[in-house]
């Protein structure tokens, strides 16, 4: 019989393993498409800005925020539970990591999603 | 013959507010081990040195300390292989102390029990033969089996050191050896104590136990393993 528990931080393991991987292979088409790698070229406005302006890409982007938003945060959170212990600000710290991930996310989309390019 | 000094750990509860460091300085023989110096010390020099020993053979798993700044049994750290003539020896790293190299290892037993460390059977054995188990599902338990219990790993890990209820690398080590065993039917009795906020997910793969283990054995390795089961289980 598998009784229902609580898990003691397996989602929050596996999702820093999958979103881990998800930026590596972001971050790897973001240095070719964006920057031009293996041959640097400019990165101007009017090369760029066509290229945020589709839908693709701000789904694209929007993944990226969203992923380095729970890496980051996430890693920051396991460096707290190492060095704070009381478990009483703890609780208090997650409540400031989760509101300044929500913050961030937020400007990060009103920056992304409406992004339309000037002329 | 050589001249060494040795720095070692010292503290009194009766005598001492906190831990200080005395010296010795003699001549060691060929081939001795920290053990053979430290027995030079209590027998003929200072009596009041105080530390645990039992089989001098690298079997018992007493005689755990920090050498050099590295976690090793005594009988099997050579003192000529450290390549230093000042040496170091402190009691275990995130242990209480009781008195000079002595630290309490009731933490360290508490979370090997947490885990349960024994064969859990549901079904009866066979009445004409023990519980088989093939040569490939025993191979499995390679690297698993052989601890000492000497303390080295889970006092070299420093996510023990920030988190002392964190079961450390030895009773997970222990853990993924039964869990892992063909035989073991005990996964629901230890998954709850394993599936913790204390528990497997807080290892950050550091590999020190790695480093640490005198026995060369590999808890890291064992417990990416009890992860991939409990993936399994979850997903």
């Amino acid at each position: 019989m598998t009784e229902k528990r609580a898990s003691g931080g397996f989602y929050a393991w596996l999702l820093q393993r999958i979103t881990g991987v998800v930026l590596a292979v972001l971050l790897i088409a973001h240095f070719i498409v964006t920057h031009g790698l293996p041959h640097p070229s400019g990165v101007t406005y009017a090369r760029i800005a066509p290229r945020l302006a589709t839908p693709t890409w701000k789904v694209i982007d929007m993944l990226f925020l969203a992923c380095a938003l729970y890496h980051g945060l996430n890693g920051v959170w396991m460096v707290l539970q190492d060095y704070v212990e009381s478990e009483g600000m703890q609780t208090f710290l997650f409540g400031v990591l989760c509101v300044l991930g929500a913050i961030l996310f937020f400007l990060g989309a009103i920056t992304v999603i409406p992004f339309a390019v000037q002329a | 013959m050589a001249e060494y000094t040795f720095r070692i750990f010292r503290y009194d509860p009766e005598k001492d507010e906190q831990g200080r460091v005395q010296d010795y300085t003699f001549e060691v023989q060929e081939g001795w081990t920290i053990l053979d110096a430290l027995n030079h010390i209590k027998w003929f020099i200072d009596g009041t040195l105080t530390y645990r020993r039992a089989c001098r053979h690298g079997i018992c798993g007493s005689c755990g300390m920090t050498i050099n700044g590295k976690n090793n049994i005594a009988c099997e750290t050579q003192i000529k292989d450290l390549g230093t003539s000042t040496i170091t020896i402190e009691p275990l790293r995130g242990f209480p102390v009781i008195k000079d190299l002595v630290v309490n290892m009731e933490p360290f037993y508490d979370k090997l029990y947490a885990v349960k460390p024994y064969l859990i059977t549901r079904t009866p054995p066979p009445t004409d033969r023990e519980r088989y188990q093939s040569p490939e599902d025993r191979a499995k338990l390679d690297g698993k089996y052989e601890c000492i219990l000497c303390g080295c790993c889970t006092s070299s890990c420093p996510t023990y050191w920030a988190d002392k209820n964190f079961l450390g690398p030895n009773a997970l080590l222990k853990a993924s050896k039964f869990m892992l065993d063909s035989r073991d039917e005990g996964f629901e009795d230890r998954v709850n104590c394993i599936d913790d906020k204390h528990g497997i997910w807080r290892c950050h793969t550091i590999f020190n136990c790695v480093e640490a283990c005198p026995k060369e054995l590999n808890p890291t390795k064992g417990i990416v393993e009890l992860r991939r089961l409990m993936m399994r289980g979850r997903l």
